[in-house]
């Protein structure tokens, strides 16, 4: 991490860099996600079980994430 | 026993001496050290030379045009540029360009002599072809000089008019000697009440300088040796701020998530205008700012900001300030400091904008990006602003890699570093650029291009991160709940 690499000429077509969720529904994609989380985290607190820690411990810590 | 821990704690200090002096070693190594007796060789005479210095502004900008001959039998690469030992490290901007192919980048430049007891400091300027001998080069050498104006009177009244010093010289001060030369000097008006004035050198001109309006002429000067000057000075009125900003913070981080860049800019301004007399009043300036009369004071900056920025803030050492207008649809930042700042006075703020990634950022492949941002923004004001300390950071996505550098802008130097913020693993790659001597012209002329790759994965290094430490909290309530805290038997 302590030079730059030399810049070749990039053949830069016109594509502008789009994210995968646009700006627009960060918010409707977020609040989803994070309400999943809340309720699988719910449903592993009312029922923990060994199955229910993938079953349900999983998905709920990804959409956390 | 004592003596390696001795030696251990010694060596553990150089090192730390060795990084803390790390970016200024840096920075000193594009300065190449020569003797300092340095002449430079006669290799060259100047055949034709005028000079401009345009006085407008709150710093001169002045633009050398010179017809250089090889005079020597060899091809020569290497012109130098000589400067005041006063003047020279207040010089930025500097370019030499080839006058006559437009096309062409401007030449190398290295600082060629640096010593505390020359008078005179060189640039050296490296002509790519060499010039053959005998042969006629014109060169565009243009520049500006940062805090070259002195208020005089030192202090004024809050409403007077203000006049300003300048010094300089009538010859251009050059490495060579030169055939023919003049100086032109423009000023912002027609109020110059002293002026240097020079035996007339030629029977056309009856007096030197030559006066048209707000323009004077030196010269024309024949066969003047080299490293010659011949001081002049000027004071004329200049009742304006004199904006100098001796640092200037600003940090562009890109979110690839977000779809967003983020920029924020943390200004210390200081007016070098003439201080005043007396007390500052309340009531005389609130009287007056209905005919809105020429000041000294600073009372609005308006910043033009690229359409399609958006959330725009503008805090200071005490929060938020109020006194701003946002407009939109063009996307001009007007905003008035606290109180107006009058000479000798300072103001620091902080302000900051989002702008959508893709009026930025492009894809130059699968797995890599083209980040175009500009190099300088800001204030864009009529008497000009000078920065003495640039510094710009640009914050990549964590992961980013073979990140590649390039621009226009004179730079001092650059540095790949990490910066941590939170819930970051590695940290994220972050350019840092420094310069000095910028004035704000460049916010139109120069863009920072940086190329970078970034892995799909590193996307996901931070959700993942994320989840797993999520999921090793369900682990570990599920362990401590399977714990058998009952008291007695089974």
């Amino acid at each position: 991490m302590s030079s730059f690499i030399p810049l070749a000429r990039v053949a830069v077509g016109d594509q502008p860099y789009e994210p995968f969720v646009s700006k627009n529904n960060q918010f409707i994609v977020a609040f989803v996600l994070l309400l999943i989380s809340l309720t699988l985290s719910g449903v592993f607190a009312l029922n923990r079980s060994l199955i229910s820690l993938p079953v349900v411990g999983v998905p709920a810590s990804l959409a956390f994430g | 026993m004592r003596l390696s821990t001795l030696l251990i704690s010694g060596a553990a200090a150089l090192c730390a001496s060795v990084s803390a002096s790390a970016p200024n070693a840096t920075r000193d190594q594009s300065r190449q050290i020569l003797l300092s007796e340095f002449k430079p060789p006669q290799v060259f005479e100047n055949t034709n030379l005028v000079r401009n210095v345009n006085l407008e502004k709150g710093y001169p900008r002045e633009t050398i045009n010179v017809v250089v001959k090889n005079v020597d039998k060899e091809p020569q690469t290497y012109y130098y540029l000589a400067f005041d030992a006063t003047v020279v490290d207040r010089v930025g901007g500097l370019e030499v360009r080839n006058k006559k192919s437009e096309i062409a980048e401007p030449y190398q430049i290295d600082f060629g002599s640096f010593s505390e007891t020359d008078a005179v400091n060189f640039y050296r300027i490296s002509i790519d072809p060499p010039l053959a001998p005998s042969a006629d080069l014109t060169l565009s050498i243009s520049y500006t000089v940062l805090s070259a104006l002195t208020p005089l009177p030192s202090v004024i009244e809050q409403m007077d008019s203000q006049t300003v010093t300048y010094n300089t010289s009538a010859y251009a001060i050059s490495a060579y000697k030169t055939h023919n030369q003049k100086t032109k000097l423009r000023f912002p008006s027609t109020n110059i009440p002293d002026y240097t004035t020079l035996p007339s050198t030629s029977s056309d001109n009856p007096s030197d300088p030559t006066r048209q309006g707000a323009s004077f002429t030196y010269g024309p000067y024949v066969d003047i040796p080299a490293l010659t000057t011949a001081p002049i000075s000027f004071r004329y009125e200049f009742t304006k701020p004199l904006l100098h900003a001796p640092s200037l913070q600003r940090d562009i981080e890109v979110s690839h998530w977000g779809g967003n860049v983020a920029f924020e800019e943390h200004y210390a301004l200081h007016n070098r205008a003439a201080a005043l007399k007396n007390h500052f009043s309340r009531v005389q300036w609130q009287m007056t700012q209905y005919s809105s009369p020429p000041t000294t004071a600073l009372k609005e900056l308006r910043i033009p900001l690229r359409a399609g920025s958006s959330d725009p803030y503008y805090t200071d050492d005490i929060g938020n300030v109020t006194t701003s207008r946002w407009r939109p649809k063009t996307g001009l930042l007007e905003m008035k400091p606290r109180y107006p700042v009058f000479g000798g006075w300072k103001y620091t703020f902080k302000m900051g904008w989002n702008a959508d990634a893709r009026m930025y950022l492009k894809k130059a492949g699968a797995e890599s990006y083209l980040l175009r941002v500009p190099f300088l923004e800001g204030p864009k004001m009529a008497e000009g602003v000078e920065y003495e300390k640039v510094s710009v950071r640009v914050i990549l996505p964590e992961g980013a890699i073979n990140i590649g550098l390039n621009t226009t802008v004179p730079i001092e130097s650059s540095e790949i570093s990490i910066h941590r913020t939170f819930m970051d693993t590695l940290g994220r790659p972050t350019v840092i650029i420094h310069a000095t001597n910028v004035v704000d012209e460049w916010r139109d002329k120069g863009d920072l291009l940086i190329t970078y790759d970034y892995p799909w994965t590193a996307g996901y290094r931070k959700p993942l991160t994320l989840a797993a430490a999520v999921f090793s909290l369900f682990a570990a309530v599920w362990v401590l709940g399977k714990v058998d805290t009952r008291i007695g038997k089974k």
